[in-house]
């Protein structure tokens, strides 16, 4: 027998509408905040959700030479795997709705799954900019992922559990950014690659590619992998802003905490030039991992004495 | 036994149609993963068959027509028509109107390098610099609408002087104008030499040597970034630019960078001769009788337009119309040079490549060449079949 929470829970709240109202609304803030930054008007409240139901309404072309069940299929698994992320994560202020041991992996793994939808999206068709746009896209997911699930992974060290419940119990007593803030740049920083916002916006650069992985994707396609992304970007800052900035315990909270990771970001998306791929990997590599790594190394000497 | 694959040409094609151009031009990148190891230009999209046109018009409607040839540097073609008319027709504007032509010149260059500023900054992937150098850019545009009545086609020349004058408010608002477009500039020119995140873009990409300048032919400011002391208003000044003398911003490095260091000092040049004009504007008519017919004769132009050396040949007959004209934009001169450095850059370095030179396709495309779309052959269509194909066309279209 299945009760009616669960169902709920997975269509209304956390999962379901309002992750998709939530990540419509985030993504409304994000552009808006960057229009104002850059003297522009920007987009109108609604904007996001007038998008995406045009897209929804729209034809949506399938290319000759594309496997159609992948073409069809990725955009899909790419949301799925977002609203599945927001059962984990604590959402509103609310503990999240199923918790088990082990469930920050998961997450994390999850919300990985609509970069790896995006580079085989981008392979699946035949376009020269989506196979460019693709390779960038995998290329950045090697830079940027091991140095993110790390600075994400110190805070489950110190507390001792790899629980994303746990983990936010124990960070409302503890602002975590406090003692580790460089995990807690690294993570930001990294969940920005992960949204591939600017100065990560290579696999996307329009005046180089088009727009990389999607150039072929239009209509449904495209309104999911929209909508995936702004689900990737509410999960994303509850995820940083549970762990490292003092938990968030209750809706209000959690609305002032995200906005002002967002603010953050739009701040750096404003202030700096998109990075070249071999920039971006380098910049990961030469910087995020050993500051990383220095973090850790600092927690496994703390621990120690 | 040893595998001997070629390795697989992955050609990328930037154009006609692309996000990174304003203009329709075709570029073939053939890259090695980001690589590019050959580059192919393909122009001719945006023919509009200009110079024919202006052999069936009269001399005063060709001064409109050519003013359209480029949407940005409007002025500087009617200047360069003007001058080279009148000095066949042996007339010549007072010193007032030849102050004033420059003036709008000025102002037209500083309009042109704001806004490629902020283009070359949009390819860069650094849109706050290109939505804060375009909102700056409105300020000379309202100048420029306050003057002469448009934003864009000024429509400030006419064959024998100027239609617009200056009175004490214009001069007034320009000199403000100016105060605050200095401001910017210098604040741009902070960022653009200073911003660790832009120079990585920038900074050492694109070398021109100051040798491969002068064999390309570059032109215009790409070419005074490698150190090739060439600008018309220096070395034959026309109009005006004799009573005030500019002076050549050069730079020595030939990188992107030193192409926005040398476009942003010559907008301080250009500030400086601006309030100049004003201080010591000529008294004088504005506008001389000009005659209906033009002696027969043939006369060549230059002028330097803010992308570079702008060339006009005209031929009269004695007639009310041109027999020939020919022009050459810079864009023409500067374009191999885009060809030669994109090979060895990356491909993310490409569209700031392009962007260096200020690239403007619509102004410099004089004939179209077809290319088959099966075998990629090409041709060229004369007249008969272009007219032989848009019967079959539209008969096509009827049935």
């Amino acid at each position: 027998m299945i009760g009616i929470w669960p169902i709920l829970a997975l269509m209304v709240f956390p999962g379901g509408l309002f992750i998709l109202a939530g990540g419509l609304v985030y993504e409304w803030a994000d552009r808006k905040l960057l229009a104002l930054l850059q003297n522009r008007v920007g987009p109108r409240w609604f904007q996001p959700l007038a998008d995406t139901v045009k897209l929804l309404a729209k034809e949506e072309i399938i290319p000759e030479k594309a496997n159609k069940l992948l073409f069809i299929g990725l955009p899909v698994v790419a949301l799925a795997g977002g609203l599945t992320a927001a059962l984990y994560v604590p959402m509103a202020g609310i503990k999240p709705v199923y918790s088990f041991p082990g469930d920050l992996i998961v997450t994390l793994y999850l919300l990985s799954l609509l970069t790896l939808c995006l580079g085989l999206a981008g392979t699946n068709t035949l376009d020269r900019f989506s196979m460019i746009g693709a390779t960038r896209t995998l290329t950045q997911v090697f830079s940027y992922e091991a140095p993110f699930l790390l600075a994400l992974l110190i805070p489950a060290a110190t507390v001792g559990s790899w629980q994303i419940g746990t983990i936010a119990a124990y960070a409302q007593s503890h602002w975590l950014i406090l003692v580790q803030p460089v995990g807690f740049v690294v993570a930001l920083i990294g969940l920005m690659g992960k949204l591939e916002m600017p100065p990560f916006d290579a696999p996307e650069a329009h005046t180089e590619i088009s727009a990389g992985a999607l150039t072929e994707y239009s209509g449904r396609g495209l309104a999911f992998f929209h909508l995936a992304r702004a689900v990737e970007l509410i999960i994303g800052l509850a995820l940083v802003a549970a762990i490292y900035l003092g938990g968030v315990s209750n809706p209000l909270w959690f609305l002032a905490k995200t906005l002002a990771l967002l603010f953050v970001m739009v701040g750096i998306q404003s202030l700096l030039t998109r990075l070249r791929i071999d920039q971006t990997v380098g910049l990961w590599w030469r910087y995020g991992a050993i500051l990383v790594l220095v973090q850790w190394l600092v927690l496994i000497l703390v621990n120690r004495i | 036994m040893e595998s001997k694959r070629e390795p697989e040409r992955f050609t990328i094609a930037i154009g006609p149609q692309h996000p990174a151009l304003k203009e329709p031009g075709s570029f073939q990148f053939t890259v090695d993963g980001e690589i590019v190891t050959k580059a192919y230009v393909r122009l001719g999209y945006a023919h509009r068959g200009i110079e024919k046109a202006a052999e069936q018009r009269n001399w005063i409607q060709d001064l409109y027509l050519l003013e359209r040839i480029c949407g940005i540097c409007s002025h500087i073609h009617a200047t360069a028509y003007c001058l080279a008319v009148e000095q066949l027709a042996h007339v010549e504007a007072s010193a007032r109107a030849q102050a004033i032509r420059v003036l709008v010149a000025e102002l037209e260059r500083i309009h042109s390098h704001f806004l490629w500023i902020g283009v070359s900054a949009h390819e860069a992937g650094f849109d706050t610099l290109f939505m804060y150098s375009w909102r700056d850019r409105e300020t000379v545009m309202d100048l420029l609408e306050g003057l002469t009545g448009n934003r864009v086609n000024y429509s400030a020349n006419v064959l024998g002087g100027v239609k617009c004058d200056i009175d004490g408010e214009q001069r007034t608002a320009i000199l403000k104008g100016m105060d605050f477009l200095e401001k910017r500039a210098r604040h741009y020119l902070d960022v653009l030499t200073n911003d660790g995140m832009f120079l990585q873009r920038t900074r050492g990409i694109a070398v021109m040597s100051r040798t491969q300048a002068e064999v390309m032919g570059a032109i215009g400011p790409t070419a005074r970034a490698s150190n090739v002391a060439r600008d018309v208003r220096v070395e034959s000044p026309y109009a005006a630019y004799k009573q005030y003398p500019v002076t050549m911003a050069l730079d020595t490095r030939g990188d992107l960078e030193a192409r926005f260091v040398v476009r942003v000092n010559e907008l301080f040049e250009s500030f400086r001769l601006i309030r100049l004009i004003l201080d010591t504007l000529p008294e004088g008519e504005l506008m001389v009788r000009f005659p209906r017919r033009v002696p027969a004769g043939e006369v060549v132009m230059r002028v330097e337009a803010p992308r570079g050396e702008l060339f006009y040949f005209i031929k009269s007959n004695g007639s009310d119309r041109p027999e020939r004209l020919k022009v050459r934009t810079p864009t023409i001169c500067n374009i191999t040079s885009v060809i030669k450095l994109a090979v060895g850059h990356q491909l993310a370095d490409v569209p700031m490549i392009l962007a260096g030179i200020d690239p403007c396709f619509s102004c410099n495309d004089r004939t179209v060449q077809l290319s088959h779309a099966e075998d990629g052959s090409s041709c060229m269509m004369k007249w008969e079949d272009l007219r032989r194909h848009g019967i079959e066309h539209y008969q096509g279209l009827c049935k």
